[in-house]
């Protein structure tokens, strides 16, 4: 039974994780239509500049502010160079940040090496608490309740302020944002950065959990588009409950039935998008 | 063309070895270059079809040792997933179809890679002694297995060709432009795509059964979505809207995998950085740069400096405004 909460906990923990990734993707490709696979380097690289910068500064939460801030920035850098060109095209935005994802991915080879690394759990939260029989490791409740402010407080942006009603237009009807005058281009970068900058929290966050390695950006990116599938594009909800759903079920799979893991995860998927094909919460146009 | 022929005659080992690995490369290639030329479907779960393929091989010739039995079963359950997962998948549209492809892919790697290493050999692998037996001894030298790699190569593109060409490969082509116009018409899209889709698996099969022959060992990443992946790179970079551009691209991306490797160990950055170069200079991949500078050379008539715009000219055509969404 113990054995059990831990698991659920652990799953919710890093179905989290999985959120704060995954928000950046279905938000930017519900909003922008921008596929982007190198969205994986965001949470990897997110953690590895917190790596660099616990070099020399030794505050867990100071290495994850500047990690998310700096992976922002990239972020905006790349929209606004690379991609921004490629609006409307959304098969070369595909291939160019699949290339890139390559690209990056040898870069982190480069700079950080290729073996597997981690971030030490931040001392604060480093313990274990005791409920009655069962161990709660601390740190995982704290993701769990970051994930969960999170998502309060993209609720709140969504409801209750005005860039929030911009992008759920912007979501349903690109086109309609930019005729009512709405600086668009502003919009768009925003939303990349922010989706880049929460990227790599839950990469940072996630280090003292799963380590780090250089091709981590394409796990989580697999990860991450099951998880947006699943939940349905441009809709922060949709990826909570699918991060949730394939992070409770990779860990509870791995743990109970390890050979047919990934399988059940996928099975997921396909269930739901017969039923529904534009995913949980999903509107725009996903079917042909 | 006569250098392709006599080759491995004057050719280091190595150099035989390369081209054998392009030809079975080229194949799976073209086959995806099919589907993305032709039907317009970009898939990164190709490699789902190739890997079936090999491991099919790997498995079976544990227990059967007819070469015609093994190429066929391969062939066939690829086409068998080709078929399913089409059927399944093309009910979503462009950025879905893509995702659902690659998650297909991964979970037939985590698949292989997860199940017992009786059967599959585990994420190590699985050595293959197997050799392929056509009917006439055994083909296990180089030099044989360049001619028949070859041979099948050319099997391969002659069928491509035969599709292309034909009626059901002209209406295929037609729904990639238009499919709505299609079907106003009174075809049945679906069909013709998962045809060309099935056929382009099957093919696909075909190569990684091929290619356990000639490399004697399966592993899971022969599956999963990088080398999924990499097959696009080859059909961007050789020219998606060509049959053989892919297989030029093949060439290009296992030649530079060889020799940059020799220099240094992040080979894939600068295949990367080659491949998003192709992607920024939008041209039609190496196809399209050796018709341009053919043109250059060789102008005549008075056919003025530009290219004819036909169908093989064009790089994907779905990259067009909206067609992911």
């Amino acid at each position: 039974m113990s054995a059990l909460a831990v698991q659920v906990m652990t799953g919710l923990a890093y179905g989290m994780l999985l959120f704060m990734i995954s928000i950046g993707l279905s938000i930017i490709f519900g909003l922008m239509g921008v596929l982007n696979l190198a969205h994986g380097a965001f949470f990897v690289v997110g953690a590895y500049v917190a790596l660099s910068v616990l070099r020399g500064v030794h505050s867990f939460w100071v290495a994850a502010l500047l990690s998310v801030l700096v992976m922002a920035t990239v972020g905006l850098i790349m929209e606004r160079t690379l991609l921004a060109r490629f609006y409307g095209d959304e098969l070369s935005q595909v291939l160019l940040t699949f290339g890139l994802a390559f690209i990056i991915a040898d870069v982190i080879k480069m700079i950080w090496g290729a073996r597997l690394q981690s971030l030490p759990t931040p001392s604060a939260f480093d313990f274990s608490f005791s409920f009655g029989s069962v161990v709660f490791p601390t740190y995982r409740l704290l993701v769990i309740v970051v994930g969960i402010l999170l998502a309060m407080l993209l609720w709140y942006l969504e409801r209750h302020t005005r860039m929030g009603a911009i992008i759920r237009a912007g979501v349903d009807d690109r086109e309609m944002v930019s005729a009512l005058g709405i600086n668009v281009t502003l919009v768009f970068a925003a939303v990349f950065a922010f989706g880049a900058g929460l990227g790599a929290l839950g990469g940072v966050l996630g280090a003292p959990i799963l380590g780090m390695y250089p091709d981590m950006g394409f796990d989580i990116l697999v990860l991450s588009l099951i998880v947006v599938v699943l939940g349905g594009l441009g809709t922060w909800k949709g990826a909570l409950v699918g991060a949730v759903l394939v992070g409770m079920i990779d860990i509870l799979g791995q743990a109970y039935f390890p050979s047919l893991a990934r399988v059940l995860v996928f099975l997921l998927m396909a269930f739901v998008l017969l039923i529904r094909p534009a995913g949980l919460f999903g509107r725009r146009g996903a079917v042909s | 063309m006569l250098l392709m022929l006599s080759l491995p005659l004057f050719a280091p080992s190595s150099i035989t070895g390369l081209v054998t690995e392009i030809f079975i490369l080229a194949l799976f290639a073209m086959s995806l270059g099919l589907i993305m030329g032709y039907a317009g479907l970009v898939s990164l779960g190709h490699a789902a079809f190739f890997g079936a393929g090999a491991y099919t091989v790997a498995i079976l010739s544990q227990h059967v040792s007819n070469a015609y039995v093994l190429l066929a079963s391969a062939t066939l359950v690829a086409a068998g997933l080709a078929a399913v997962s089409g059927a399944l998948f093309f009910r979503s549209a462009g950025a879905y179809f893509l995702m659902l492809t690659l998650a297909f892919a991964q979970v037939l790697s985590s698949a292989a890679s997860q199940a017992p290493s009786s059967l599959t050999g585990g994420s190590d692998g699985l050595n293959v002694t197997v050799a392929l037996n056509l009917g006439f001894g055994e083909i296990n030298s180089q030099t044989g297995l360049y001619y028949t790699m070859g041979g099948a190569f050319l099997i391969g593109y002659v069928l491509l060709r035969l599709f292309v060409s034909s009626p059901a490969g002209m209406i295929t082509r037609g729904i990639m432009d238009n499919e709505l116009r299609m079907r106003a018409l009174g075809y049945r899209t679906l069909d013709y795509k998962l045809f060309a889709y099935t056929l382009a698996g099957a093919l696909a099969g075909f190569a990684g059964a091929m290619y356990t022959y000639f490399n004697l060992y399966v592993t899971p990443d022969f599956l999963g979505w990088i080398f999924s992946g990499e097959a696009l790179i080859m059909v961007i970079v050789g020219g998606a809207g060509t049959l053989l551009g892919p297989a030029l691209g093949a060439a290009f991306f296992t030649i530079l995998q060889n020799y940059v490797s020799f220099y240094t160990d992040y080979w894939a950055l600068v295949m990367g950085v080659v491949f998003v170069l192709f992607v920024l200079l939008g041209r039609g991949g190496i196809v399209h740069i050796f018709r341009s500078l053919w043109g250059m050379f060789f102008r005549t008539g008075p056919g003025g400096s530009a290219e004819p715009q036909n169908a093989d000219d064009r790089t994907i055509p779905s990259a067009r405004k909206g067609e992911m969404s």
